[in-house]
């Protein structure tokens, strides 16, 4: 597909341009029905109990009282079911309800279904438990110490996943350095905390023996398989339905207890449960981004060129897999691509603790590696006196169609670009070194997937199915398993399907995530939905065209290959009066009736990474995202308060099918690695969060939020719709090492480890005795 | 759970004398409400105080200001007067949270919940503030910096209210400021809180100060040592290094996950510097 | 259980409710008179999302007894648009894309109410004091403070 020369100089009609989102009339006027919005007749309100020891074994749980009292329809324990889940099918440790041993302080225990939330507590009371403790480990080090009592009898010493790897010779690599650097890190453990905490109902007709579920989901598709797993029900037996979604970022990318606890108590109460949890709760529930320390060493010559790359990184995994095992791997994985790396020698650790479970949150398994990368990166260039943004130039790929020493085909790479942008923007040649003191400017790079080429459960179906629907009235439903979480998915369908047809946005309906209605779909998570669902969309667009072009051409009496689609017109030449929409339309149903066609997309096998080494393949891809980025900050020398001045942020996006939701993603991309980097981390005292409200878990607010300069690149992917790549995560990644290299230029010492939090940074400031900016 | 809305000051302390459960004021809720949510009191009456018309209004007077309990800290932003007289208490009364939280809070509330990090108190404190306590017999009043004893204790015995604020007539030359360090903006509790109230005489020598600290103790903080360090100064640098010594020396503030002890003690003073330049300059100082 | 009856103007609209005495106001709009437009956030009066108008002031609902606005007038977003014509605020949020996953939107758009009803001409820095209290994880809210600043200059010229 020569995408490029048909995509780069087009006149487009709806992929570029600034459409609003169809759902935003639902939004502002407060229509949207979200997960806990749903009443339903004779709903029973559920409420879950969860253990207060971060490790114990579970002796006796004693329901008796519970179930008794009036007005309670279902207790349910770890007995409702034996069936464990999980989102990898080689990892599925976890249960919804504790059985036998509980791991995490907060992990559910029991639920209850009552009629109202005072009588559902009243019963939670009356549960009694007895326990018997554990040693209970809160870091990765005491948790994989000699001698400790192992969380999961089928993983010793607490490790969830070692990855070894080396690609190249890394000691031939070191050796022929003319430097060798070395750093060690520590970023802290964060969460998603988007808007909506989790909310689940879920309706079981006993006579049907038939449970449809409604929760707060970015993956209908593994919940639908998880729930017929532990419900040990009939896949087609189950409905899921997906509400408006508040925001996912990862933390709804796998299956949550709280939706297959739903289920589970309704069915026992054999009615309609509703099951929202509290914003603790969410927080405790987690799936975010695990704590990692990394200890990274850097080879180069004296020109900046780097010769090889050796590296550890541990996760503290919390107390079950989760996503667990792909997360390390992709520690490793994505450290290619981004720049040409000849030599790479990778170990890591996911470790098991009695924390609650981190999972995928944006820009899952690369972020904290590419910050460490990025940060000893900038800390050679300072050693070496070399220009920050040289060095990166030194060792970018050679253009695109270029293959990494594991297998990623990078087709389409816009970063030299989005360095000359931020470069030029931020006016960094005149600027850098010359802001004055307590004032500096840093630079980053990141890059990530556009959607991982070999699903999490592989069926052998294509990665993407979409089918459209037109009927006699002329309106087109699309309809997509994909999940509508805000990130703008239906728009970018139906900007994409109203491309291919030559038609206006409001032509088209679209309905989303609802098993018993729209196709399969994996899912909104490593950013697949624009490339896949796009791609997909676009498939069935274009069968849909080939139909309506066949009989306008029957109608016209003209040659099919003659007929012009001009959207709401049909012609088959100038002299041709040619057909309506409507009329082409109703041409088209004669003899066939209403037209439903499908669309789909296949990753091609070349872009389903590397066999080198045990779980190498995750990191292929068909296409990844780049982004650099210059951040402007102050620091207060007395008080060491960080202010982010102004951010610049170029993103090759391949095509920017709507600029407005790109430039948001980005902007929001970018804030949220601010929050990772100077302000957000979650604590635990014993096991117990103690920052598990929006009070104490720092989210930036509106009056920290930096003035950013978004610089959109498209660099016109050669197989991405309409060229099109990633828009949602890249930006994260490279914000956070471009703050602390700010930080490093403005105050002459260096941060290593994540949030740099006031205190933190002034321990720093007063080490460094000379406070004038010296090199780091 | 017992709901009353008293009118009378008098009435709302019998009710709470007379309830042999647990009860407790409400005034704005943005404590009360919080506790209860989180199961941390189980209230068994709530008393509103809101419509108690001697709670109601802002008062100014040939002897100062009074503050009514149920007062919220945007009805004081928006009382001119008051903010020209004491802009540090105004401020301080304005940094408790967003627009939303502001609507509600009261200066008294903020008082009573006798948390250590209270944004009111230190700028109170500093102004000599004075709370008029009622009980079902009778009325007393007593200084700001007696109030809070012990995180979440205070000095009311059962059945006591604050029915209102005063602040002391302001003399002329004089000004205060309020300063505090939070992570982020209005959103947080403050890690470090630092009020200062001054007097200047005709040279714009300082005559007398108060400076008060929150969040750097288990209660806020009158510290007469750093009053000491800048009276009789025109808040030269070396007063002002004994200020902040002095306000650094009396912090025993704790490790927790908003800040560290090194860093409160030497934020501490820091701010107490900052917030004495802008009270000597608010007082007209050169 | 008994409850209490309680007397309010909700978005204009005369309305009588029975609630417990320690139910939130919040609680009270969604589960007893059905407006889920108003979103629980947090729970703790940290992210905003819950904001509407009591008595024209901005506050959030979930620190409010149910009780507590008797006799009061409480306006929330299912009462902005008038009829079928939306308020300035909720186009200019379409238009310049200040929502994503919409939470947030409805807690934003009663609290860029309640400034711009006072101060039509903000400045950015006044708007995001103003909308301090609300937190938004999807936009970077840089959007939502240009959507505030178009809609105060549409209302200007009105």
């Amino acid at each position: 597909m020569a995408n490029d020369t048909k995509f780069r100089n087009r006149n487009f009609k709806s992929v570029g341009t600034r459409p609003p989102r169809p759902d935003g009339l639902d939004k502002v006027t407060g229509r949207a029905k979200y997960g806990a919005d749903t009443f339903a007749p004779g709903q029973l309100v559920g409420l879950v109990l969860r253990s207060p020891h971060a490790h114990a074994e579970i002796k006796k749980i004693d329901i008796a009282k519970a179930e008794k009292l009036s007005g309670v329809k279902a207790v349910i324990t770890g007995d409702e079911t034996d069936e464990p889940f999980g989102i990898l099918p080689i990892a599925r440790f976890e249960f919804p309800l504790a059985r036998d041993k509980v791991r995490y302080r907060g992990e559910p225990v029991a639920c209850v279904a009552a009629i109202d939330v005072e009588t559902a507590q009243k019963a939670i009371d009356l549960i009694k438990f007895k326990y018997k403790e554990l040693p209970a480990y809160f870091t990765s080090k005491d948790a994989m110490a000699e001698g400790t009592v192992d969380l999961h009898d089928h993983r010793p010493r607490n490790i969830e996943r070692e990855v070894d790897f080396e690609l190249g010779e890394v000691d031939k690599g070191l050796s022929d350095a003319d430097f060798v650097f070395e750093e060690s890190f520590n970023c802290a453990e964060v969460c998603q905390v988007q808007s909506e905490p989790h909310a689940a109902i879920a309706e079981y007709d006993a006579e049907r023996e038939f449970i449809t579920v409604r929760a707060s989901t970015q993956v209908p598709y593994y919940d639908h398989l998880m729930l017929a797993k532990v419900l040990k029900m009939d896949e087609a037996q189950i409905r899921m339905v997906k509400p408006f979604v508040g925001g996912g970022f990862g933390c709804r990318t796998e299956s949550l207890n709280v939706t297959l606890i739903c289920a589970l108590v309704a069915r026992a109460a054999n009615g309609t449960v509703r099951l929202t949890v509290s914003r603790e709760e969410t927080f405790i529930t987690h799936r975010g981004r695990p704590e990692t320390d990394i200890e990274m060493q850097i080879g180069v010559k004296k020109d900046g060129t780097i010769t090889a790359v050796d590296y550890t990184a541990i996760q503290r995994g919390g107390a079950y897999s989760g996503y667990g095992v792909v997360t390390i791997l992709y520690s490793g994985g994505l450290l290619f691509g981004l720049y040409d790396l000849t030599a790479v020698r990778y170990k890591g650790f996911r470790v098991l603790t009695n924390t609650p479970p981190p999972g995928a949150m944006r820009g899952h398994g690369i972020t904290n590696v590419r910050y460490a990368f990025e940060a000893l990166l900038d800390k050679i260039a300072t050693k070496l006196k070399i220009d920050a943004i040289e060095i990166r130039r030194k060792n970018l790929l050679k253009g695109p169609n270029y293959e990494t020493l594991n297998e990623m085909f990078i087709n389409s790479y816009g970063l030299p670009e989005c360095l000359d942008w931020v470069e030029k923007e931020s006016q960094w040649n005149q600027r850098k070194g010359k802001m004055g003191k307590f004032r500096g400017l840093g630079v980053a790079c990141g890059h990530y997937i556009s959607g991982a080429s070999k699903p999490v459960n592989w069926t052998g179906e294509p990665h993407a199915t979409v089918h459209l629907k037109l009927d006699w009235d002329g309106s087109i439903t699309i309809l997509t398993g994909a999940p509508e979480i805000g990130q703008g998915s239906s728009t970018m369908a139906t900007q994409c399907a109203a491309e291919v047809l030559g038609l206006d946005m409001s032509r088209f309906q679209i309905i989303t995530s609802d098993s018993k209605l729209t196709p399969k779909d994996n899912g909104s998570y490593s950013s697949r939905v624009t490339y896949m669902v796009g791609n997909a969309t676009i498939d069935a667009a274009t069968n849909l065209k080939t139909i309506l072009i066949e009989a306008a051409a029957r109608k016209l009496d003209a040659n099919p290959d003659d007929v012009e689609c001009l959207g709401e017109y049909y012609s088959a030449g100038s002299q041709d009066e040619g057909l309506t929409f409507n009329e082409v339309v109703t041409a088209a149903l004669e003899g066939t009736g209403t037209i439903t066609v499908k669309g789909n997309f296949d990753t091609l096998p070349e872009s389903w990474g590397t066999k080198k080494y045990r779980g190498g393949a995750i990191s292929g891809s068909m296409a990844y995202a780049y982004a650099a980025q210059v951040v402007e900050v102050s620091v207060d020398p007395d008080t060491a308060e960080i202010k982010v001045e102004k951010v610049w942020a170029a993103q090759d996006v391949g095509k920017a099918l709507n600029p407005l939701s790109v430039e948001g993603q980005i902007e929001g991309s970018v804030w949220m690695g601010m929050g990772q980097a100077i302000s957000e981390g979650t604590l635990y005292h014993n096991g117990l969060g103690i920052t598990n409200s929006m009070l104490d878990y720092r989210v930036p607010t509106i009056i920290e939020s930096p003035p950013i300069e978004v610089g959109i690149i498209e660099s016109i992917d050669p197989n991405g719709p309409f060229g099109a790549k990633e828009a949602g995560e890249t930006s994260l990644i490279a914000f956070i090492p471009a703050l602390t290299n700010a930080v490093a230029d403005a105050i002459g010492v260096r941060p290593t480890d994540l949030p740099v939090t006031p205190d933190k940074l002034m321990e720093l400031m007063e080490k460094n005795t000379n406070n004038e900016k010296s090199v780091t | 759970m017992k709901y009353q809305t008293p009118s009378t000051t008098k009435e709302a302390a019998a009710f709470i004398k007379r309830e042999k459960g647990k009860a407790f004021v409400l005034a704005g809720g943005t404590d009360l409400m919080v506790r209860m949510k989180s199961g941390f009191i189980e209230p068994d009456l709530v008393v509103d105080i809101k419509q108690i018309s001697a709670m109601q209004a802002i008062k100014k007077s040939a002897t100062g200001f009074r503050i009514g309990a149920a007062v919220s800290a945007a009805e004081m932003g928006e009382n001119t007067a008051l903010k020209k007289a004491w802009p540090g208490v105004v401020e301080s009364a304005n940094l408790i949270g967003s627009d939303q939280i502001q609507n509600r809070c009261t200066i008294a509330g903020n008082l009573c919940n006798a948390s250590p990090a209270a944004d009111a108190v230190p700028a109170l404190i500093a102004a000599g503030a004075k709370a008029n306590v009622v009980g079902p017999q009778r009325r007393r009043t007593v200084a700001v910096e007696k109030i809070i004893t012990s995180p979440g204790k205070t000095s009311l015995s059962k059945g006591e209210i604050v029915e209102s604020i005063t602040l002391p007539k302001r003399a002329p030359r004089s000004g205060d400021a309020y300063l505090r360090f939070i992570p982020r903006s209005e959103m947080d509790i403050a890690v470090v809180g630092a009020g200062v109230n001054l007097v200047l005489d005709n040279n714009s020598v300082v005559k007398s100060a108060r400076v008060a600290l929150g969040a750097v103790a288990p209660t806020p903080l009158l510290v007469p040592a750093a009053a000491k360090a800048i009276i009789g100064t025109k808040l030269n640098k070396a007063a002002l290094t004994k200020l902040a010594d002095a306000c650094s020396a009396a912090c025993s503030p704790i490790d927790d996950k908003r800040g560290t002890v090194e860093f409160r003690t030497e934020v501490a003073g820091v701010l107490a510097r900052r917030a004495a330049r802008i009270a000597y300059e608010r007082a007209g100082g050169k | 259980m008994s409850g209490t009856l309680v007397s309010a103007v909700i978005n204009g609209d005369q309305t009588e409710f029975v609630c417990q005495t320690d139910e939130s106001l919040l609680d009270v709009l969604r589960n007893r008179i059905g407006l889920t437009g108003s979103k629980e956030g947090c729970g703790t009066g940290d992210c905003g999302a819950c904001s509407v108008l009591l008595d024209d002031r901005i506050v959030c609902s979930c620190l409010v007894l149910g009780v507590e606005i008797e006799g009061k007038a409480v306006n929330t977003v299912e009462g902005l648009a008038d009829g079928d014509s939306l308020h300035p605020l909720q186009s200019n949020f379409i238009k310049h894309a200040a929502l994503q996953c919409g939470i947030c939107t409805p807690g934003f758009l009663m609290a860029g109410k309640a400034l711009l009803d006072k101060n039509m001409n903000p400045s950015d820095e006044e708007i995001r004091f103003a909308l301090a209290g609300n937190l938004c994880r999807c936009t970077g809210y840089d959007k939502i403070v240009r959507a505030v600043k178009a809609t105060a200059k549409e209302l200007r010229k009105t």
